[in-house]
C-alpha cells in the first residue's frame, strides 16, 4: 500500500447483525473503539460509531471505510433475523436448451437456490468467444415478462454462457424486462465477467437478493456521515480487500460478499508490518491460512465460506492451515513470513478497512493470434481494469498493476487465453503504510509492533 | 465407494460408486489431469451426486467379470472444461450419445467405461452409467488424458473409435464414422466449437472381451484412492508421501511461479490450445529455475534447462498453500506449487506409445528421461 505520510486519519468500521466495531489509524497508531450496542443498520448506531471515530481523531478524518459483508451475508443466511429482508429473486437462465436433470436446472448451493422465487429458461446464447449457439426466443422471453409483470416481481437476475463475450442477449433480456417492470432490481451476468454459468448465476442471484438491503444500508450511513460534520469520505470495502465507492457497491452489492476475510488478512499484514507473508487466522473449526502480497490479500473466484458454490466476484483464499510439522516448523513455506493473527479478528478486519485501498479486477477469456496480440490484449485489459479503479475511487495517476495472469484454456481453440488482471490505486492525501512503526492501542492499552515470525532457513 | 464385496469381479474391497465417493472421484480425477478448473464443480459434482441418491450405487466391475461378448462404449467430455462450465450439460448428452450408437450399430450396450478416467471425463461416464442402470467399467483408454481420441490403448491393440458420436448442449449431435482413427479424431475436432465448445464423446464401442486387453485395468478405483488423499488436507510434504506410496509419484521440485509465457513454441493445428510455458524458481538450497510447458497438460519439466519429466509421465502442480492440486487455468505468478511426476501406464513408454503421445508431438525433440 503506498500512501504519503501526514497527520490524517482513517477509520474502518466492520457492521456485524446488532453491533459495530470500529479501528482509527493516526499517524501509524491504531486505536480500537468501543461502539456501544446500537445497530449497525440503523442511524442511531451508525451516528454512535462516527462520533467515537471522530473523537478518536477530532478533525483528521479523512475517510471512513465500512465492510457490510457479515451483515448481508447474515441477511442472506438469516433472512427472518432482519426485517429488511433480501427479497425472492426470479432467474432467467439463457441456454440452448432447458437442464432436463433438476440438479442442473438449479443452484448447487441450497443457501442460493433458497432466495430463487421463480426460474424460467429462454433460449438463446453464445460460446466463449462470443458466437451465437441460438436465437434468443424472443417469443418466449415475451411470455417470461408478461410471467413477471403479473406477479409483480421486484429482483432478476440474468445470465447467458457466453455474455462476458458477447452480452447481446442478457442485454436484450433485460431491457425487456425493464421495460415490464421499471421498478426491478436487475442483476446481468455482463456485469461481473468471470468463469461458469453456474457460479456467475449464484452471483447475480445474490447480487440481486441484497440490492434493496444493501441501498438501505448505505443510505443510512452515507445520511449518518453528513450529520456527523467530519466531511469524511465514506467507503464500501470490497470482498477482495480493496475498498469502492457506495454508489458502486449500491449498483453492485455482491462485489461487497467476503470482505471480512480479506480484509483480517490484511488487518495482521499491516499489524506485523508485512507486505508479503502468510497468516495464520483462528477459525471455530480450526485454524486457516491465506497469503498477503503485495500489502493485498490474495484473492480468487472461488467458492466463499457458508454459500455453498463458487461465486465470480473474487475473495481471499484461503485453505485450512495445516498446522506445523513434527520439528514444529512450516517447512513449506520458507520464502515469506508467517504471521499469527491472535488479535480480535473484528479488529483485524478494521485495521484492514482503515488502510484499504481502491482495487479493481476482471477475469474474462480472449482470444490471440500473434504476441503483438497478446500484448494488445493485455494493455486494454490493463487500461479497462484502470478505468474501473478510478470509479472505485483512486486518485487521477495513482492506479497500477498489482497482479496479472494470463493462461492458455486448456483444450480450447490454440490462442484462447484467460486474462486476470487486478490493479490498486489510492487516493489522495492517504496514510502510508508505516512498516516498522506500527502500533496498536487496543482497549486503551498501547501495545509495541509484533514482529514477525522469523523467515524458516 | 462401497466396501461391502458382494460378488465375483470386484476390485479388492471396491465394489460400486455411490454418492459419498463423488467428491472423492473428483479430487482424484483432478490429480490425473488438472486441466479442467473447479468454476463448475459443485454443478457437476451436485448432478451425480443427485444421479447415485435416486438410482443407487453405480457397479463397478473389471472387464474379465463380465461376460466376454456384453457390449461396452466408452464416453468422455471433448472440448474445453472453461466451454463445459459456461455451457453446463442439460443432463441427457451423455445418454443420447449412448443411444444413437446402439441405433447405428443395432446393438444394445451391456456396460460403460471411460474414454479417459481423468478431470471430469471421470465423472460423465459414472452418470451416463447410473443414467442407464449400467455397470460402469473399472478400467480406461489412457489411464490419464491425452489431448486426441485416438491416443488411446485401444487404438494401439486395433480397435477404432468409430462409429462416433459428439452430442453437443445445444442439442445437436454428429455421427462420425470415418475410415481411420486419425481422420475420425480430426472430424470431431471440426465439430466441437460449433457444439459449443465441449461435445459428449461416446466412441470405441467393443466388447468386455476385447477389453480385458485393450484397456487399462484399476484406472477408476484409483481415483478414489487418490482422491482421499488429496481431502485430508494435511501438511504438504506428507499429503506428497502418501500419494508417492500409492501412485508411485516423485517431487521434481517446489517453488513460487515467476513467469508465464505464451506461444513460447510453434504451434500446430491438430492438438487444442497454443504452446505456453511457466517458470518456477525453486525454494530452497537447491534454488534451480523450474521450466513447465504447457499444452492443454504439462508435457515436459525442464530444471535448469535438463529435461527431467515429460509426458507420457503424469505431471501436475499441487497448490502448496491451499493443499490442493492447481488447476491449469488459475495458476498465477506467486503461487508456490510441487512439482509431481508420476508414471503412466507402461504401455505409454513402449516405442509405439511414445511415438504417439511423446514429446516429439508436441515439437520437442528430446528422448524421453526413463529412456536415457
Amino acid at each position: 500500500m503506498s500512501r504519503q505520510h501526514g497527520d490524517s486519519a482513517y477509520a474502518g468500521v466492520t457492521l456485524r447483525p446488532g453491533r459495530c466495531v470500529a479501528a482509527v489509524i493516526r499517524d501509524a497508531t491504531v486505536m480500537a473503539l468501543s461502539c456501544g450496542s446500537s445497530g449497525a443498520a440503523d442511524p442511531a448506531g451508525a451516528d454512535e460509531v462516527l462520533g467515537a471515530i471522530a473523537a478518536a481523531a477530532p478533525g483528521d478524518i479523512q475517510a471512513v471505510t465500512i465492510d457490510p459483508s457479515r451483515l448481508l451475508l447474515d441477511a442472506v443466511l438469516h433472512p427472518a433475523a432482519d426485517s429488511a429482508g433480501t427479497g425472492r429473486v426470479a432467474v432467467i437462465r439463457i441456454v440452448p436448451r432447458a437442464a432436463r436433470d433438476p440438479r442442473l436446472g438449479r443452484s448447487p448451493a441450497e443457501l442460493v437456490e433458497g432466495l430463487v422465487g421463480r426460474r424460467f429458461t429462454v433460449g438463446g446464447g453464445h460460446d466463449l468467444l462470443g458466437n451465437e449457439l441460438c436465437p434468443l426466443d424472443t417469443a418466449a422471453l415475451a411470455r417470461v415478462c408478461a410471467h413477471l409483470q403479473r406477479a409483480g416481481v421486484r429482483g432478476v437476475a440474468i445470465v447467458a454462457p457466453g455474455s462476458q463475450a458477447q452480452p447481446e442477449h442478457e442485454r436484450a433480456v433485460a431491457d425487456a424486462v425493464q421495460a415490464a417492470l421499471p421498478d426491478a432490481h436487475i442483476s446481468a451476468a455482463t456485469d461481473f465477467g468471470g468463469q461458469g454459468l453456474v457460479a456467475r448465476e449464484a452471483t447475480v442471484i445474490l447480487d440481486c437478493a441484497l440490492g434493496a438491503i444493501t441501498a438501505r444500508l448505505l443510505n443510512v450511513w452515507e445520511d449518518a456521515i453528513r450529520r456527523s460534520g467530519t466531511g469524511a469520505a465514506l467507503r464500501v470495502a470490497r470482498g477482495d480487500g480493496g475498498y469502492s465507492t457506495p454508489s458502486r457497491a449500491r449498483a453492485l452489492p455482491a462485489l461487497t460478499l467476503g470482505a471480512t476475510d480479506a480484509l483480517e488478512l490484511c488487518g495482521a499484514a499491516y499489524l506485523h508490518g508485512a507486505e508479503e507473508c502468510r497468516v495464520v487466522l483462528p477459525r471455530p473449526g480450526g485454524h486457516v491460512s491465506g497469503d498477503v502480497r503485495h500489502g493485498l490479500a490474495v484473492v480468487r473466484s472461488a467458492e466463499l465460506a457458508g454459500i455453498g458454490t463458487a461465486l465470480v466476484v473474487p475473495t481471499a483464499v484461503l485453505a485450512p492451515d495445516p498446522g506445523v510439522s513434527q520439528n514444529g516448523e512450516r517447512r513449506w513455506v520458507r520464502d515469506v513470513p508467517v504471521v499469527h493473527a491472535d488479535a480480535d479478528p473484528d479488529l483485524l478486519a478494521c485495521v484492514g478497512a482503515a488502510v484499504s485501498q481502491p482495487t479493481a479486477w476482471i477475469d474474462e477469456v480472449a482470444f490471440i493470434e500473434s504476441a503483438e496480440h497478446l500484448e494488445r490484449i493485455r494493455r486494454e485489459a490493463e487500461e479497462r481494469v484502470s478505468a474501473i479503479v478510478m470509479a472505485n475511487g483512486a486518485a487521477p495517476g495513482t492506479a497500477y498493476l498489482t497482479e496479472a495472469s494470463i493462461v492458455a484454456v486448456p483444450y480450447s481453440p490454440a490462442g484462447t487465453v484467460r486474462i486476470r488482471v487486478r490493479v490498486a490505486g489510492a487516493a489522495d492525501g492517504e496514510l502510508r503504510r508505516a512498516h516498522g512503526e506500527v502500533r496498536s492501542e487496543v482497549h486503551g492499552e498501547m501495545q509495541g509492533r509484533r514482529p514477525a515470525e522469523p523467515v524458516v532457513p | 465407494m462401497s466396501s461391502a464385496a458382494t460378488g465375483p469381479g470386484y476390485i479388492g474391497m471396491v465394489s460400486s460408486i455411490s454418492a459419498d465417493d463423488v467428491l472423492t472421484l473428483y479430487e482424484g480425477a483432478k490429480f490425473y489431469s488438472p486441466a479442467v478448473g473447479d468454476a463448475n464443480k459443485a454443478s457437476l459434482t451436485s448432478w451425480l451426486t443427485g444421479l447415485l441418491d435416486r438410482n443407487g450405487p453405480v457397479a463397478l466391475r473389471r472387464a474379465d467379470a463380465l461376460p466376454e461378448d456384453t457390449p461396452c462404449i466408452s464416453l468422455c467430455v471433448v472440448g474445453s472444461g472453461a466451454a463445459l462450465a459456461d455451457l453446463p450439460p442439460a443432463g441427457d448428452e451423455f445418454v443420447l450419445a449412448v443411444q444413437r450408437i446402439e441405433r447405428v450399430a443395432r446393438v444394445t450396450f451391456g456396460a460403460i467405461y471411460p474414454l479417459a478416467a481423468a478431470t471430469v471425463s471421470a465423472l460423465v461416464p459414472v452418470a451416463a452409467a447410473s443414467q442407464l442402470g449400467l455397470p460402469l467399467l473399472d478400467a480406461d483408454g489412457m489411464g490419464r488424458t491425452f489431448a486426441l481420441i485416438h491416443h488411446t490403448a485401444m487404438h494401439l491393440a486395433g480397435v477404432s473409435p468409430t462409429p462416433l458420436v459428439a452430442h453437443g448442449a445445444t442439442g445437436e449431435s454428429v455421427l462420425i464414422d470415418a475410415q481411420s482413427a486419425s481422420r475420425g479424431t480430426r472430424l470431431l475436432g471440426a465439430n466441437v466449437d460449433p457444439l459449443g465448445g465441449w461435445v459428449a464423446l461416446a466412441a470405441y464401442p467393443t466388447t468386455a472381451g476385447v477389453l480385458r486387453r485393450a484397456a487399462l485395468p484399476g484406472t477408476v478405483s484409483r481415483l478414489v484412492n487418490v482422491g482421499r488423499l488429496l481431502l485430508e488436507r494435511t501438511d504438504p510434504d506428507l499429503l506428497v508421501a502418501r500419494l508417492a506410496a500409492i501412485t508411485g509419484c516423485h517431487r521434481v521440485g517446489r517453488g513460487r511461479i515467476v513467469e508465464l509465457e505464451h506461444l513460447s513454441r510453434p504451434t500446430d493445428r491438430t492438438i487444442p490450445a497454443h504452446p505456453s510455458s511457466l517458470v518456477i524458481e525453486e525454494s530452497g538450497e537447491r534454488g534451480r529455475q523450474l521450466r513447465i510447458e504447457l499444452r492443454s497438460e504439462i508435457v515436459a519439466v525442464f530444471a535448469d534447462g535438463l529435461l527431467v519429466a515429460a509426458v507420457p509421465d503424469v505431471l501436475c502442480l499441487l497448490d502448496v498453500s491451499r493443499g490442493e492440486v492447481a488447476t491449469l487455468d488459475s495458476l498465477e505468478v506467486g503461487d508456490l506449487v510441487d512439482v509431481l511426476v508420476t508414471p503412466a501406464d507402461g504401455i505409454w513408454y513402449s516405442a509405439e506409445g511414445l511415438a504417439m503421445v511423446g514429446l516429439a508431438s508436441h515439437g520437442i525433440n528430446l528422448d524421453h528421461p526413463r529412456r536415457r
